[in-house]
């Protein structure tokens, strides 16, 4: 160490200049000499890339080889997990330094309303903190695919607290909402079909604020991406009366983690759940139901129909569009039902309905065989004959061999 | 020769024509396809040689038997004609192959109708060539002096598979296209001759782009067509030889008269019939136009088309413990073996008994049809 010290200055200068030239900022650092695993993980890191040094967080003496010398002055271990968003927050909220990075500055503001952020507040430490979510020397940017916070992680890295049965008991809080959301509608988008449309944890929770929505907020957290279907809840009696009843809007028909994909079918016995059997709600219910599945099975027909003419090489651009146009009107019946009343339903399903029996009735007509079968009878029937005369001349043929 | 006896002699039209051509040698192609049942002397004019031919007795290979011949060649030529006519319209690449069909059903006068026609007339066409082949097995159509017209017929048969494989692939909808793919890596299993073969039909994938559809279109129109063309007049020529008894050692029963008109007669009651059955299936039964194809969306249960199943059986059973070009070694073999029967050890010799050509006969055809199953299975 000491002859290190006291080396030549010139052999000192090279190596320092080559050090410089392979690693400017971090390479005069020596913290990785004791903390090898901590160095290699955070090399991974976007901070790495941008030039962040251990000190800029740890303190210290970064260049210092001496153990007691490097870890003096503003030295901080960060042990204590409560010191740890307020650190972050001490360049992340700092405009000048994340505007060229284009990012936001009210993270650690936002953080300090969350459930998480109130609770480390309140001295409750096992409460998320940045590096429980984003990592702690190896942190990425969310966009990158190993990222702990990147959208398809998203539900494995709430997990981790969320998925822990005993630590969820003690918060009083519902241990399988991760598992639910994995088997709904949303986790299946997203974690199988790598749907970036799908919804995550944070999408209706919020990011760093994150706070589950309570009764009154849910059809607005749902209705972010569903939109005609809150505007069809919002003009419906739903909407109102639940709120009144303090029943949570779009959850308690649909549930909240564990959503599967609704078949319109449902709508007769949910109708009956809360009604009961015989209310006119269930009724009405059973109409709506009918209604589409009508209209639903008048469009299938017509668009088998078209392929059909399709094999027989018939023009269906038309027709096809026409169907399609059908479709839409279905597909726009199925928010409205949403209103929970009869009219708007019935006047998009009765527009699919008669564009598909309009198809299938010019359709049919154009397949009808009926002509080309009859040709086919007419055409044997000259066949037959042909026949019979060859074979009388064939007969006549042989008599006249016979004879002598 | 005066020039009153020259007036004399091209009174007629045919006559006017006898002069210039050759018209008996034209007209005894006729025979060599076995439609006109005696041979001419092609050095007379051709009114004598007819009426010469028609004095001879009528030779035995014009009996019944002979219908699968005169059936493979009467359906060719309808295949000729119906593909000369789809052809004015068809348009041989990936990107309009399709739509040019779709405008041969849709658009053009009777086109859906010439179209259903070469498909049934093909798939017929196939028949008859399995059947004949079949014929030939069980009467010992492979022995001396027959060993010529065993592999004209196998080898019919397999311009015919060819024939009906690049016309499946002419279609470019989606069965059509990855049944041809599933064919092209069977033929890439064989070892060397996969590979050049691959080579010269698309450039060594087994994909079907720009390249393979128009050498596909090459071989289906003007190749294979030329091929078979060949291969049923040598056979007839080996026929005319040799004659249709099955034994080939006794002497060909002869029968003489207006057999000739008999013969004739029997013909146009067959063609009839035949064009009915063709008629009755192409309304009756048209095939479907088909999905457009998709390169990159591989269309669930298609197999290689089905006389290509029991190759592909034979292959999927033995992946598990052969090496796909050993299995395809064997496969070259067993085929090159089947068209080279005559010369075999065991089938060069005198006829063997009955029961023991039944059950040889039989025995192939179980562990083809068994194959053939599996290959289905598996698909």
């Amino acid at each position: 160490m000491r002859q290190t010290r006291q080396g030549l200055p010139l052999a000192g200068l090279i190596c320092a200049l080559l050090a410089l030239a392979a690693a400017p900022a971090s390479a005069q650092e020596t913290c990785g000499t004791c903390h090898p695993e901590n160095r290699v993980s955070f090399d991974e890191s976007i901070h790495a890339v941008e030039s962040v040094t251990c000190s800029d967080c740890h303190g210290g003496d970064p260049v210092s080889r001496e153990v007691e010398a490097a870890h003096s002055g503003k030295f901080r271990s960060l042990s204590n997990r409560r010191e740890v968003p307020e650190m972050c927050g001490s360049c992340h909220s700092e405009l000048e330094r994340m505007r060229a990075y284009n990012l936001p500055v009210d993270q650690y503001a936002i953080y300090l309303t969350s459930q998480h952020g109130r609770a480390v507040a309140g001295g409750e430490t096992r409460a998320a903190i940045c590096t429980d979510c984003h990592g702690v020397h190896d942190i990425r940017r969310p966009r990158d695919p190993s990222s702990s916070a990147n959208e398809r992680n998203i539900p494995a890295t709430c997990g981790q607290c969320h998925g822990d049965e005993t630590l969820m008991q003690e918060f009083d809080l519902d241990p399988d909402v991760v598992t639910d959301y994995r088997s709904s509608i949303h986790g299946r988008l997203l974690l199988e079909e790598g749907s970036s449309a799908a919804p995550n944890c944070t999408s209706c929770h919020g990011v760093h604020g994150a706070t589950p929505p309570g009764v009154g907020d849910v059809d607005k957290v749902c209705g972010a991406c569903h939109e005609q279907t809150r505007k069809a809840f919002l003009a419906g009696p739903h909407y109102r009366g639940m709120i009144d009843a303090e029943i949570p809007e779009c959850a308690s028909c649909h549930s909240n983690h564990a959503i599967k994909r609704f078949g319109i079918e449902r709508v007769e016995s949910l109708c009956a759940e809360c009604h009961g059997e015989d209310s006119d709600q269930a009724i009405l219910g059973h109409k709506i139901h009918t209604l589409i599945e009508v209209a639903s099975e008048a469009v299938a027909g017509a668009e088998e129909l078209v392929h059909r003419a399709d094999q027989a090489a018939l023009e269906v651009e038309d027709p096809l569009s026409r169907v399609e146009e059908a479709k839409t009107y279905l597909t726009e019946a199925l928010p409205v039902v949403h209103t929970v009343s009869q009219e708007p339903v019935e006047q998009l399903t009765r527009r699919a309905q008669s564009i598909a029996e309009e198809v299938e009735h010019e359709l049919y007509s154009k397949l009808d065989r009926s002509v080309a079968h009859f040709g086919l009878v007419l055409f044997w029937f000259y066949l037959l004959l042909t026949i019979a005369i060859l074979v009388i001349l064939k007969k006549k043929l042989q008599s006249e061999a016979e004879a002598p | 020769m005066t020039k009153e006896t020259m007036k004399e002699q091209e009174s007629g039209l045919l006559d006017w024509f006898s002069s210039r051509l050759n018209l008996t040698e034209i007209f005894s192609l006729l025979t060599s396809y076995g439609i006109f049942h005696a041979e001419l002397d092609n050095r007379k004019k051709i009114r004598e040689a007819i009426a010469e031919a028609k004095a001879q007795p009528m030779p035995s290979y014009d009996q019944w038997p002979r219908v699968l011949g005169l059936l493979a060649v009467v359906l060719l030529l309808i295949e000729i004609v119906t593909g000369a006519l789809l052809a004015f319209y068809y348009l041989p690449t990936p990107q309009t192959a399709r739509a040019s069909i779709a405008t041969i059903l849709r658009d053009v006068d009777f086109g859906w109708f010439v179209h259903q026609i070469h498909f049934w007339g093909a798939q017929l066409l196939l028949a008859v060539s399995i059947v004949r082949v079949i014929r030939f097995l069980i009467r010992g159509v492979y022995r001396k002096p027959r060993e010529l017209m065993w592999i004209f017929g196998v080898l019919l048969l397999l311009v015919c598979f060819h024939s009906d494989l690049t016309g499946r692939a002419l279609q470019m909808t989606g069965t059509s296209y990855w049944s041809s793919v599933r064919a092209l890596e069977l033929v890439g299993s064989i070892p060397i001759y996969g590979s050049l073969m691959l080579f010269l039909l698309g450039g060594g994938e087994t994909v079907i782009t720009e390249l393979t559809l128009i050498r596909f279109y090459l071989l289906h129109v003007a190749l294979l067509p030329f091929g078979a063309i060949t291969l049923i007049y040598l056979h007839f020529s080996g026929v005319r030889r040799l004659g249709q008894t099955e034994s080939g050692t006794q002497a060909p029963p002869t029968r003489g008269g207006p057999v000739i008109r008999s013969h004739l007669l029997n013909q146009a009651i067959l063609f009839t019939v035949l064009f009915g059955i063709l008629v009755s299936l192409a309304v009756l039964a048209p095939v479907p136009l088909g999905d457009a194809a998709d390169p990159y969306a591989t269309v669930p249960g298609v197999g290689p088309p089905w006389y290509l199943l029991a190759p592909f059986g034979f292959l999927e059973l033995t992946a598990g413990f052969l090496p796909t070009w050993v299995g395809g070694t064997i496969l070259f073999l067993a085929f090159t073996a089947f068209v080279l029967l005559p010369f075999l050890p065991g089938f060069r010799g005198e006829s063997k008994g009955w029961l023991l050509k039944f059950l040889v006969v039989a025995a192939l055809l179980t562990v083809w049809i068994f194959l053939t199953i599996y290959g289905a299975r598996v698909v």
